[in-house]
């Protein structure tokens, strides 16, 4: 075997121009692939950790009565903090309606500690304003609500028992977010402000759960867990994914077609070599590796050559991020405008291992025809 | 709707009525019994119409309402085409519609009854709030004033029970013809949320009555709705069969 | 003198074959590569088209900016000859109108009371003109998950989450209670005929989808409708005809006194696109051109080693007394024909292919309840102009440039040398 890559070096370094072609097509392939997963990883570690740091925390714990998805089920759908409640965010949600300019909008407000550390909403501006009502609300409302920071805004909500109530909110902050669902109609507001403002005193809608939460007995409410939330946010990555295997696809294929076009070609030329080799006692079997091994000596010198150029560009692009088109957000997925690329240790090693596997089957494919050869017209260099 | 000012109107005169036993305010007293004598029925029809002024334009809605004490109403819509023949029916805590054209009757409760009434400035449990004001109100006099060329009281009402939609109430009540002109109401905070205004007062049999009124969201944008009655009878017996869910057929 | 290069080519196969191959499968790959990236840059286009935004859309003014809340009393009326004058004016576009609408949906029981009910978003689209294309456009078929689309008016869609809430099941019977546009209250019955699933939480929990018409007729919007969409007739957004159009199309009302006059917004001005977009275009412009220098490498090397390993022939060729001059004018003239045969061949089949993409697209799931309306499992490619000769150009220069690379040696190498690399 050694010889065999010896001799797969040698024959490789003295075709200068040639390999250096290959190898450099071969190269781009493992970079570009290396690189469009990792944006991809990128992507997905961003979304979850958005998701996770903005809105879901380690679970949720929902009141048996909510369905986050119906905003009819808000009205009843809270119940009384458990006891015992380690490791748990309340939050509390209520209908209500703001008017900006004299248009009514209708909007979910929500409470939350101010002290809270779990989700990174700027709660403790909510604190810092003992009169008024201070409020947070996201970039995307603030944009289709046209509120800014510092404004004041009358809004309209109803205790426990129905009484209406009205008040004039201000406008603490405008937090920047990824996380749609938390912005898009949201006012979040101290939650012992809002259990003041409605009646509804150590009641929450949901909790959000951090490393301290045990599963315990909790009637009335439902556990769903970091995965069950986090499902949307993977089926749309692994669709992405999936448009980009083709493109991966048709790049290794060129790299591919270099290869197998120059094996077709070398194995053409140097049949008198090949006879050489045979008549100096090698197994056809012998030749047919040496030649395998010398067309997957191409992927390991790509593996060299990409790393060359494409370390740096790696380690560029982790530090300066990808920009990525923020229309996807309608969905409702976290995306952020810039994401860093995740080059995963699996990722590197089975690309590596699929360029390389790949690059060693279309050189033997050519190669096996050299186990037909005539020795003796192959020494003599006839073409067959 | 339309119905639900009429219950308003009708819930304003009501609890007047039945307040004045409750308040300490013997002038308060005097001016409630006076409006009841003018006001108060046990039966009422109505034909009305409701003049709901859209962005582009306005719609008028004729409708006929029978209501029996305040807790029983049924009201049956006349035209325009689109709503003849829809009719609403409300018995105690419950509302249904029924309407013509899918030959269905849908009942609203719980969530929906929060909702507003088709845009309007109302809520479907605006229009069902049932308990009387006298129950739940405490009432008295606070100025006296001359509000359009009328000599009024100012009436307070503040909510004594918890659950009432509005948690305080003022009134500008005439003081020759013992009706109100103008009813704010407010939140608990007192912010100023609804403006009802009550204009051509006309003698029914001998009752002093508003005929048309207009009731307004103050914290939006808008002119509000009308509500003008075309044709009021009292104490006229109603079939009891105009209180039952067979009525809410074709 | 071309018909003796045309003899060589054909009858000497490994002069041809090879590079004839590695050249069509070269252009062909380099071409299907360029169809496919469009197809996937547009994706964001397309969902965002298809949905919510068009390639235009148009809507009366106010509504435009109040847009968020759905405020259909401020809708388009007059519409249909709006669209007289829009396909007279702009015959690449087909308009569609579509009204988005809330309201309450009521199941009834045998009695006919109710079930159960909830709040939902009302779709409509033009499901029943076949000429809209909506179906195909959205491709309702393909994110059906019980049932049937509607077949006629009168039939209905709930998102697949909204029919399990409201336990109804296709066939039944499903009342809408609403308000018309003006704000009239409204019922209507509809027979629920099939369930979608659309792939976006904020959308599965309660969307339906209704026709057009039974909207106008349900909203009291007799020839109006909330947004009208329009769409290039190939399917593809062209952001300069799109903001000459709409330029021209607003300039026309600018100065109208109505204050329902319409306004046309083209597709990378709604939602934010625009950046997106055009990073997207900046992104698929690098990926194609980093694409095609690795096609060019493969296609010299091919030119280079074809022409290496002639030299025996130019050899004996030069011994017969052909100047080194015309062996290398023939050989690039051989170059030229295989790489023209080859460029031409592969265009032709990676169009081909593109085309199939575009037409049916290649469903990456084999498994049909992964395909929803937002996110389809089929993906799909783009034929544009510049299809024609991404492939076309780098491989006939490619080609050319190997073998005028590997024709050097003819002047390099001495005849005698060449001669005696005739061996037998």
């Amino acid at each position: 075997m050694k010889l065999e890559f010896k001799l797969a070096f040698k024959n490789l370094f003295g075709a200068k121009l040639r390999t250096l072609l290959n190898v450099f097509v071969l190269s781009f392939s493992f970079v570009i692939i290396i690189f469009l997963n990792s944006i991809m990883d990128g992507w997905d570690q961003q979304a979850q950790k958005d998701s996770v740091e903005w809105e879901f925390g380690e679970g949720h714990l929902l009141h048996n009565d909510y369905d986050p998805l119906d905003s009819y089920t808000i009205l009843d759908g809270h119940g009384e903090i458990p006891k015992r409640s380690i490791g748990m965010t309340p939050v509390l949600e209520r209908q209500a309606s703001v008017y900006p300019q004299g248009r009514m909008i209708g909007v979910v407000l929500k409470g939350i500690p101010s002290d809270q550390k779990i989700l990174k909403l700027p709660t403790k501006k909510l604190n810092q304003n003992k009169d008024e009502f201070p409020v947070i609300i996201g970039k995307r409302f603030s944009e289709s609500a046209k509120l800014k920071k510092g404004d004041r805004v009358q809004i309209r909500w109803r205790d426990k028992n129905g009484t209406y109530d009205a008040n004039t909110i201000i406008i603490e902050e405008i937090f920047d977010s990824n996380v749609p669902n938390i912005d898009n109609g949201k006012i979040w507001i101290d939650i012992e402000k809002l259990w003041k403002m409605t009646g509804l005193e150590n009641q929450a809608t949901y909790f959000i759960l951090d490393q301290n939460f045990r599963k315990g007995p909790f009637d009335s409410w439902t556990y769903r867990s970091k995965t069950t939330l986090l499902k949307n946010i993977k089926d749309l990555i692994d669709q992405k994914k999936a448009s980009q295997s083709v493109i991966f696809g048709l790049l290794l294929a060129i790299a591919l077609l270099a290869i197998f076009d120059t094996q077709i070609l070398s194995i053409f030329r140097r049949q008198k070599e090949i006879g050489t080799y045979i008549a100096l006692g090698m197994t056809r079997l012998r030749v047919v590796r040496l030649f395998t091994i010398e067309g997957s000596v191409y992927s390991i010198m790509a593996l060299i050559f990409g790393s060359i150029y494409g370390i740096p560009f790696f380690i560029y692009m982790s530090k300066a991020g990808f920009p990525i088109p923020p229309a996807d957000q309608k969905l409702g997925i976290a995306i952020a405008d810039v994401i860093y690329p995740v080059y995963g240790l699996k990722l590197i090693l089975l690309t590596i291992l699929t360029v390389i596997i790949s690059a060693t089957v279309v050189s033997y494919l050519p190669a096996r025809k050299i186990a037909k050869l005539n020795p003796v017209l192959a020494l003599k260099g006839k073409k067959q | 709707m339309k119905k639900n000012i009429l219950f308003f109107t009708f819930t304003i005169f009501l609890s007047l009525y039945s307040s004045a036993q409750t308040t300490n305010n013997e002038k308060a007293l005097e001016i409630i019994k006076k409006i009841d004598n003018n006001m108060f029925s046990k039966t009422q029809i109505v034909t009305s119409e409701m003049i709901v002024y859209g962005k582009r334009k306005k719609r008028i809605i004729r409708s006929k309402g029978y209501s029996k004490g305040k807790e029983n109403n049924y009201t049956e819509y006349l035209s325009p085409e689109r709503e003849k023949g829809t009719k609403m029916l409300k018995l105690d805590k419950r509302l249904w519609i029924y309407s013509p054209s899918t030959d269905r009757t849908i009942q609203l409760s719980g969530h929906l009854l929060r909702q507003s009434v088709m845009g309007s400035d109302l809520s479907y449990e605006d229009m069902m709030e049932e308990r009387k004001l006298s129950q739940v109100y405490t009432a008295e006099i606070v100025n006296e004033e001359i509000y359009l060329d009328s000599p009024v009281w100012i009436m307070q009402l503040t909510s004594k029970v918890e659950g009432l939609a509005y948690y305080k109430r003022t009134l500008w009540i005439d003081k020759n013809k013992f009706v109100p002109l103008k009813e704010n109401l407010y939140a608990k905070s007192g912010i100023l949320l609804k403006t009802t205004t009550f204009t051509n007062i006309k003698k029914i049999d001998s009752r002093w009555f508003p005929m048309k009124m207009n009731y307004k969201d103050m914290l939006k944008d808008g002119k509000g709705t009308d509500f003008i009655i075309l044709d009021i009878a009292f104490n006229t017996k109603i079939p009891d069969n105009y209180f039952s869910k067979n009525i809410l057929k074709k | 003198m071309i018909k003796f290069i045309f003899k060589g080519i054909l009858r000497d196969k490994s002069k041809s074959v090879i590079p004839l191959a590695v050249i069509s499968v070269g252009v062909m790959v380099t071409v299907i590569m360029s169809g496919f990236l469009n197809g996937v840059f547009s994706d964001v286009i397309n969902q965002n088209a298809k949905l919510d935004t068009g390639h235009v859309k148009i809507m009366s003014k106010p509504y435009f900016e109040n847009k968020e809340q759905l405020p259909n009393d401020l809708a388009l009326l007059e519409i249909q000859e709006l669209i007289d004058s829009l396909n007279l004016n702009y015959p690449d576009l087909i308009w569609t109108p579509r009204i988005k609408f809330g309201g309450i949906m009521d199941v009834p029981d045998k009695e006919g009371n109710t079930k159960s009910q909830g709040p939902g978003i009302g779709l409509a689209l033009a499901l029943q003109n076949s000429k809209s294309d909506e179906l195909k456009r959205l491709q309702l078929s393909k994110s059906l998950r019980k049932g049937n689309l509607p077949a006629e008016s009168g039939e209905i869609l709930l998102s697949d989450n909204y029919a399990k809430k409201l336990k109804i099941n296709p066939g039944e019977k499903i009342t809408f209670f609403g308000s018309t546009m003006e704000g009239s209250m409204v019922f209507q019955s509809y027979k629920m005929v099939g369930t979608v699933e659309f792939g976006s939480p904020l959308m599965d929990r309660g969307t339906f989808i209704i026709d057009i018409e039974d909207a106008q007729n349900l909203l009291d919007m007799e020839n109006g409708t909330g947004e009208l969409l329009g769409y290039f007739k190939d399917g593809i957004y062209n952001d300069q005809k799109a903001l000459v159009i709409s330029n021209e199309f607003n300039s026309k009302y600018s100065k109208s006194q109505d204050e329902y006059a319409p306004v046309m917004v083209t597709l990378k001005d709604q939602n934010g696109l625009r950046e997106s977009l055009d990073m997207g275009d900046a992104f698929s412009g690098i990926f194609i051109f980093i694409f095609i220098l690795s096609m060019s490498l493969v296609l010299w090397n091919t030119g280079l080693i074809g022409g290496l390993r002639r030299y025996n022939e130019f050899g004996i060729r030069l011994a017969l007394g052909e100047s080194k001059r015309n062996v290398f004018k023939l050989m690039m003239v051989e170059a030229t024909i295989i790489g023209l045969i080859g460029s031409i061949f592969g265009t032709t089949l990676g169009i081909i292919f593109c085309y199939y993409l575009q037409e049916y697209g290649i469903d990456i799931s084999s498994d049909i309840e992964n395909s929803t309306i937002i996110m389809p499992s089929v993906m799909r490619a783009y034929i544009t102009s510049d299809l024609f000769y991404v492939g076309f150009i780098p491989g006939l220069f490619s080609m050319l440039f190997g073998t005028a690379l590997a024709g050097r040696g003819i002047f390099k190498r001495e005849t005698a040398r060449l001669f005696k690399e005739l061996e037998v």
